[in-house]
């Protein structure tokens, strides 16, 4: 029979089919600032992008001097929501934290617990009430209010055709001052990617 | 050439053999049996043993975030839904190799992406299930998802019938509508009474009233005086019948049923004997005939070509009534799935059956020169003819119509609105046969209604009777 003469071809092609399929999960490790870009979604790169701009952007404002002038004192700062109103699932606890983080760390501003967290400390605070030793018991009512809270959105603006994609992300955050609902500061990050798909693969 | 490419040909029929020949759809009996039982976990196991099918992976996620949900597992469900999402993404780029083995194997072997309605009705099924977890915001980045997919799908295929979703857009209309957001509901209404337009053309399904009310309530609301006009006119509505509902101090019930199974793919096969095709003698004469060989006549070519077709699966019940405290409401067919799937099936009917057509030829190529190359002089022409029947069998049963779909989908989709003041309610659904009688009551207890919000409530009813079997 002619093709049996072809069989030197099978295992080759059984090799290929190994090879293809991949037999093992291979993991590299990555600096966390180095940018790598998979889907074009929404990823940590602009999540640093965009706590480092605000942060850069929060300290240098008058808001602080005229706080500090008038109350001499730091001012307290609460993170209220940042609503995200864009077309993807973007967790925005990531920059929020980076934010909160260089803003405790630089020592210019005190922040106060968000609401959810107070409510876990209030039930630890009640109970303390009954059960911690009277020298290490924490008085209700000593709470520290906050003086501005930071709010914010994440929008996007999509533009597509065939299979590129241009998709615009724009991220607000507001600084309001809770005493008189005076907006004390804005900050505003921009980012613009280009995406485009690939119509064929092997 | 030809006979690597018939070995080739061979060895993917072989594997075909050994997974079995039903197709997609003939392997759902055993889950659809645990559907209408509601033994949702059964279900899952059986849906597991689909995860490593590699060309089927999307719609193992389907069909796995589509139970979770009937479970009313949401959270879990959202996680399948959002990897069958990240999976058809990544399908968007075509595979060379799998079309070119589509092209002498089947449809089957090219890694199924969805069709442009399940990829819509992916984002739906996770909107409802952030909303029914509450997570209003949520479910708004699902509606800007499905904006953008279906104007990826319009401009792809413009002439195509199914460019609007309309449920998708009236459900985006009513999550704007609760976030505050006026003038994008307004507009999200206005492209589902386009859709709805479009379906009463092409799928024979009526405009909801309830969107004719809120479209004249947002027009009002939004300060269009002559819009609102309009649809007064239109729809017919006079203004003491406008609904006042949601003054405010009320909350809304919605109610969605998930009435029935998608429509199920079955193959028709057509297997017939035919004169060898004529592409393959002038092929065979280039790759170097030797003139002394004696030209026995060509064997005719069995050429099976199958195509898939759309079957609906019965169902008695017709619509649901939702019953609280004193108060009813009757739901209203929102989309007709089976007809949507049908039709996008027609619409691609002519390109199967002329890759079928081409595959059967290419087939009948390679039958034909495992036939010459068993002719040849230093032959045993027992292993020839052996040759020549293993070929045969392995074209015929390789050809098998790709009847793969998202088979957890309803089979359309209703929804009513009920608006009540502030509480917890113990809710009654009467599921309704075609008089009116009463087929199945189901109470969800302490369904809680808060101020100016909605509260969403989804049911699916699978009906008992087994409705899929084998067939050859």
């Amino acid at each position: 029979m002619n093709w049996t003469f072809h069989n030197k071809s099978l295992p080759a092609l059984l090799a290929l089919m190994l090879i293809a399929t991949g037999c093992s999960t291979s993991v590299t490790r990555m600096d966390a600032g180095e940018v790598k870009d998979l889907s074009g979604a929404w990823n940590d790169t602009d999540s640093q992008q965009v706590s480092e701009e605000m942060i850069r952007d929060v300290l240098d404002r008058p808001w602080f001097g005229e706080f500090t002038r008038e109350k001499s004192r730091q001012p307290a700062v609460i993170v209220g929501e940042v609503n995200n109103l864009s077309h993807e699932h973007i967790n925005v606890n990531t920059f929020v934290a980076d934010m909160e983080r260089a803003l405790i760390n630089s020592g210019k501003v005190q922040f106060v617990a968000s609401s959810t967290e107070r409510q876990e400390i209030r039930g630890e605070r009640k109970d303390q009430d009954l059960h911690a030793s009277e020298a290490t018991r924490k008085q209700m009512g000593q709470e520290k209010g906050a003086d501005f809270m930071l709010k914010g959105t994440i929008n996007t603006i999509i533009d597509a055709s065939g299979k590129t994609q241009l998709r615009f992300y724009q991220v607000d955050l507001t600084l309001i001052s809770l005493a008189d609902n005076r907006k004390v500061w804005v900050g505003q990050k921009k980012i613009k990617k280009l995406v485009e798909r690939s119509n064929l693969k092997f | 050439m030809a006979c690597r490419a018939a070995l080739l040909f061979v060895t993917f029929a072989l594997g075909g053999a050994l997974t079995g020949c039903a197709t997609y759809s003939d392997s759902f009996g055993t889950i659809e049996r645990n559907l209408s039982t509601r033994q949702y976990d059964a279900a899952l196991q059986d849906i597991e043993k689909q995860a490593d099918f590699r060309t089927g992976r999307v719609l193992y996620l389907l069909d796995k975030g589509m139970v979770l949900r009937m479970k009313r597992d949401f959270a879990g469900s959202n996680q399948a839904l959002e990897a069958a999402k990240s999976e058809m993404e990544r399908l968007y780029a075509a595979s060379v190799s799998e079309n070119a083995l589509s092209f002498i194997v089947n449809d089957a072997t090219v890694s199924y992406a969805g069709d442009d309605y399940e990829q819509v009705l992916v984002h739906l099924y996770m909107a409802l299930n952030y909303l029914e977890l509450g997570q209003s915001g949520d479910a708004r980045v699902e509606a800007l998802q499905v904006d953008i997919k279906l104007r990826e799908i319009g401009e792809k295929i413009p002439e195509s019938k199914f460019t609007e979703d309309a449920l998708s857009r009236y459900l985006t209309g009513l999550i704007y509508e609760e976030l505050g957001e006026w003038s994008d509901a307004m507009i999200a209404y206005r492209k589902a009474y386009e859709a709805y337009n479009k379906y009463q053309v092409n799928y024979g399904l009526a405009m909801p009233d309830m969107l004719k009310h809120d479209l004249l309530r947002l027009a009002q609301r939004q300060g269009l005086k002559d819009e609102a006009s309009r649809y007064r006119k239109e729809f017919g509505i006079e203004p003491q019948q406008e609904d006042g509902h949601i003054s405010g101090q009320e909350g809304e019930l919605v109610f969605i049923l998930n009435n029935g199974l998608a429509p199920i793919k079955r193959e028709k096969a057509i297997g017939m004997w035919v004169p060898p095709p004529v592409a393959a003698v002038s092929t065979s004469r280039t790759s170097g005939s030797r003139p002394h060989t004696q030209e026995k006549p060509a064997m005719p070519v069995l050429v099976n070509i199958a195509l898939p077709y759309y079957e609906s699966r019965p169902n008695n019940v017709m619509s649901a009534r939702v019953s609280v405290s004193g108060k009813q409401a009757s739901t209203r067919m929102m989309e007709d799935i089976d007809a949507i799937a049908r039709a996008s099936l027609d619409s691609r009917m002519t390109a199967i059956t002329a890759r079928s057509i081409a595959r059967a030829v290419a087939k009948g190529a390679i039958q034909k020169s495992v036939d010459k190359a068993g002719n040849n002089r230093d032959s045993d022409p027992a292993a020839a003819l052996l040759g020549s029947l293993i070929v045969r069998v392995a074209a015929a049963a390789t050809e098998r119509a790709d009847t793969r779909s998202w088979l957890t989908l309803p089979a359309n989709v209703q929804l009513a609105r009920l608006s009540l003041p502030p509480g917890s309610y113990d809710l009654t659904v009467d599921l309704l046969g075609a008089d009116e009688h009463v087929i199945s009551t189901q109470v969800f207890p302490q369904v809680l209604i808060r101020k100016a919000r909605k509260t969403y409530l989804t049911q699916h009813w699978v009906p008992v009777n087994p409705t899929t079997r084998g067939r050859k």
